[in-house]
């Protein structure tokens, strides 16, 4: 029997991939059943199940701060589904590339092999915003620098995955993989019946793990693991919380912590506690006012030499921004086969390089089609999508991009495949990515399955980053349904809570008048 | 002709109120070189700590220390000996422009063709350099642009500060060997020549005497790249050599900072830096 309204009435599929729909109006194998279900839904039901969401957000505080405003995380109420087959391939495509950036990361701040053989011009890496000189010679203790890797995948037209950019600094969002998950298990419990969806949970035992072997004294010394946060006020803050619970280890400030003869210690009420592993959400920048800016008071002085003296592991390691570059992105395929001698899994999206005056010339000619990116930012800042952008705002970034070709990709506008999402009383396509985390424990890159898709909102949009108001989904991938063992229960298992995450008092704070000061001394020898 | 060189660098940093904790990082030690025997080099303490030693993305020999004792001084003393002698004379074909334009040599030096905070480019810099630059060969050039330095640069101690730019100097007409090597470094990267700022010490006195001590300075100059590292002392025009002692090379100074220090306490009260220079042999 239908229903009294069609939630798709209003359903329109476009030219790009639709994740639901054949072109012919059927649904898709993976989705059948799920829009089977939806089709049975009213509007109401949808809404009333909206609101258990935003119930079960508010009452467990998950949160995103936008434009300075903390706002419950924007979760739409349909699941987006991968099935077996598609998710083998990300999986595999995720840890290549994990396994290649690892390597090109070892190779860089160590010997440069990859320059001596012509991969990567050094010029590349050596103009890189985010690559750091005092991160050279520092050897990992496990051979890991990427702990968590965030690879953000895009699938074309056709339906394929794509890698849109890699993410091997501090990639953020995998709570909301988790919250994500545990509410729609509230709101779509029959959904789980009827699916056997991968279960996320494992993540932070995952983590913990990985974070554990890559201590300097081995697996077997029960080693101390941190997370540090820069602090209630970091859009993430969340996520830290979250990530030290889940994991039942302490979350530490900067203040929290003190270097000793290149030992890293927590203060607690106890005493001073060794800490072997910091998983730490500070940015590079701020972590060690030693080696980067001298009046950061996020991380703790010292900690960049207590690494290089193999005493603690910094996680993810300093320095991984410069495989995050937009324009070594480019030669990321041409690594995969340097390195590891495979052909890559996941293809990138087309990009140009600005730097060949011939390239530049015709991006600039049809500037207007292509999207440009600033090679060094991350969550979407800065860039423009040259379809959608006003004339004024073209010739701003044509001037931009003139000045400093080295500080910009292009590339060709990718119709990001759309997925039902609700609006307002009804379910239209909006585009989305996915954004796939994975873990390295130095032995196996293990891949979350499931990741946060990012959805963008307003019709057409492109932009689907959470910094930019974009919206959310629960991944689902599905089980193989040729594997007769299934995974455990998949009905979003509620999180182990562990002790309280900040069981001690603010470390020692700075006197009244007291500074941080900086000591330099000018070369100012003259002659006789 | 060689020299044998013994140097001393003691800083003293007196706090107003104690520092209650200090980290550090020296990069004082004299690099070996073609030019440069490294015989002895040591580190005295006061309070005493123990001394990381590693090598850094440049080559240069870092000693990093912390101190976790309250303390209302902290006195370092680096010494070493060394053995200096000129470099090799450049042969008469030296690279032309040609050989300096080379993908594989630009890609090389990538990062000291580039400008800095320190050194950076500029419209009126960079037509000034290719003044000195023009109908010469890069040898040739090289020397003009230390001559052009010379000649816009007045030596003033206390017309700048360690934060000042190689623009700032140029603008105020004067400045120290600092600034000097930045604005050097700048105008040699702006028509292609690879330059680095090389930091070290300069023994003031050519008749140097045998056991004499002599009170001096930390130094900067320049080496360019003409097929191998050439350096020049734009400060004095003088050709680098016996006097010179090199410590470290870098983009600019921000590479190889003999002191950088992070403190916890009162403000720094008083600085006291002595550089002294004994010829030995």
């Amino acid at each position: 029997m239908e229903p009294v309204t069609d939630l798709f009435a209003r359903y329109e599929v476009g030219p790009v991939w639709d994740e639901m729909f054949l072109e012919s109006g059927a649904a898709r194998q993976v989705a059948s059943d799920l829009h089977a279900t939806l089709r049975s839904l009213s509007s109401q039901d949808l809404e009333d199940r909206c609101a258990e969401r935003d119930r079960s957000f508010r009452d467990r505080g998950v949160t995103f701060s936008l434009a300075g405003e903390e706002r419950p995380f924007p979760l739409d109420p349909v699941p987006r589904l991968v099935s077996a087959q598609e998710w083998s391939v990300i999986e595999r495509g995720v840890a290549q590339r994990v396994r290649a950036l690892e390597a090109f990361l070892a190779d860089i701040y160590g010997r440069g092999q990859v320059f001596a053989d012509r991969v990567v011009p050094r010029r590349v890496v050596a103009t890189a915003r985010h690559f750091h000189r005092a991160a050279a010679g520092i050897a990992p203790a496990n051979g890991v620098r990427i702990h968590v890797a965030g690879i953000d995948l895009v699938r074309d037209e056709k339906g394929e995955f794509r890698v849109l950019e890699d993410n091997v600094r501090i990639p953020s969002g995998v709570s909301y993989v988790m919250e994500n998950r545990r509410t729609m298990g509230r709101i779509f419990p029959e959904l789980f019946a009827s699916h056997r969806v991968r279960p996320v949970a494992d993540y932070p035992a995952q983590l913990l793990s990985a974070l554990e072997a890559a201590s300097p004294r081995g697996r077997s010394g029960a080693p101390r693991v941190v997370v540090l946060t820069p602090g209630v006020h970091n859009s993430a803050y969340f996520e830290h919380t979250f990530l030290a619970r889940q994991m039942g280890v302490e979350l530490v400030e900067g203040r929290d912590l003190v270097c000793r003869d290149n030992v890293l210690f927590m203060l607690t009420t106890a005493g001073e506690e060794r800490v072997d592993v910091v998983y730490r959400r500070v940015d590079d920048d701020f972590l060690d006012p030693v080696q980067f800016r001298s009046n950061s008071i996020l991380g703790c002085a010292g900690l960049v030499n207590a690494a290089r003296a193999g005493n603690v592991t910094i996680a993810n390691a300093v320095g991984n921004g410069v495989a995050d570059d937009k324009l070594v992105y480019t030669y990321v395929p041409a690594l995969i086969e340097y390195y590891l001698g495979e052909q890559p899994v996941l293809p990138n999206v087309a990009t140009y390089r600005l730097e060949e005056p011939d390239t530049l010339a015709e991006v600039l000619e049809r500037i207007d089609q292509l999207v440009l990116k600033p090679v060094d930012g991350s969550g979407g800042y800065g860039l423009v999508i040259g379809p959608h952008a006003t004339d004024e705002e073209l010739v701003t970034l044509a001037a931009a991009v003139k000045a400093s070709p080295r500080s910009w990709i292009a590339q060709e506008v990718v119709g990001l495949s759309t997925v039902p999402t609700k609006v307002g009383g009804n379910l239209e396509p909006r585009h989305v990515d996915l954004r796939p985390f994975a873990v390295n424990d130095g032995r196996t890159v293990w891949v979350v399955p499931g990741g946060l898709t990012r959805v963008a909102l307003p019709k057409g949009s492109l932009v689907v980053n959470s910094s930019q108001g974009g919206g959310s989904k629960d991944t689902w991938v599905l089980a193989d349904p040729q594997s007769e063992a299934p995974e455990p229960a998949t009905s979003a298992p509620e999180p182990i809570l562990s002790h309280s995450s900040h069981p001690f008092d603010a470390g020692p704070q700075v006197g009244p008048g007291a500074s941080n000061g900086q000591e330099q001394q000018q070369q100012q020898a003259r002659t006789c | 002709m060689s020299w044998r060189v013994g140097t001393t660098h003691r800083s003293h940093y007196r706090y107003g109120t104690r520092a209650l904790s200090s980290y550090n990082e020296l990069r004082m030690t004299p690099k070996a070189s073609e030019r440069q025997r490294v015989l002895e080099s040591e580190l005295l303490l006061e309070p005493a700590a123990a001394v990381f030693t590693y090598r850094d993305y440049w080559g240069t020999v870092v000693q990093s220390f912390d101190v976790q004792v309250p303390h209302e001084a902290l006195e370092v003393v680096a010494r070493s000996v060394v053995e200096t002698s000129a470099p090799a004379p450049l042969p008469e074909d030296g690279p032309d422009w040609s050989a300096l334009r080379d993908e594989d040599v630009a890609d090389r030096f990538a990062e000291l063709l580039v400008p800095t905070a320190y050194a950076p480019f500029n419209p009126n810099l960079a037509g000034l350099a290719r003044g000195a630059a023009e109908g010469a060969t890069p040898a040739e050039a090289v020397r003009r642009i230390g001559e052009l330095v010379r000649s816009h640069l007045r030596y003033e101690a206390g017309t700048t500060a360690v934060t000042t730019s190689a623009l700032q100097a140029w603008a105020q007409g004067s400045g120290v060997c600092q600034d000097f090597a930045h604005l050097t470094v700048a105008l040699l990267r702006q028509v292609g020549i690879p330059a680095r700022y090389t930091s070290g010490y300069l023994h003031p006195k050519k008749a140097a005497v045998v056991g004499e001590r002599v009170s001096a300075a930390s130094h900067a100059w320049v080496e360019a790249w003409l097929g191998r590292w050439w350096p020049l002392d734009p400060t004095n025009g003088d050709p680098v050599g016996e006097r010179h002692v090199t410590v470290a090379h870098g983009r600019d100074y921000s590479d190889v900072a003999p002191f950088i220090g992070i403190y916890q306490g009162g403000a720094l009260l008083e600085l006291e830096v002595e550089v002294v220079l004994e010829r030995l042999a």
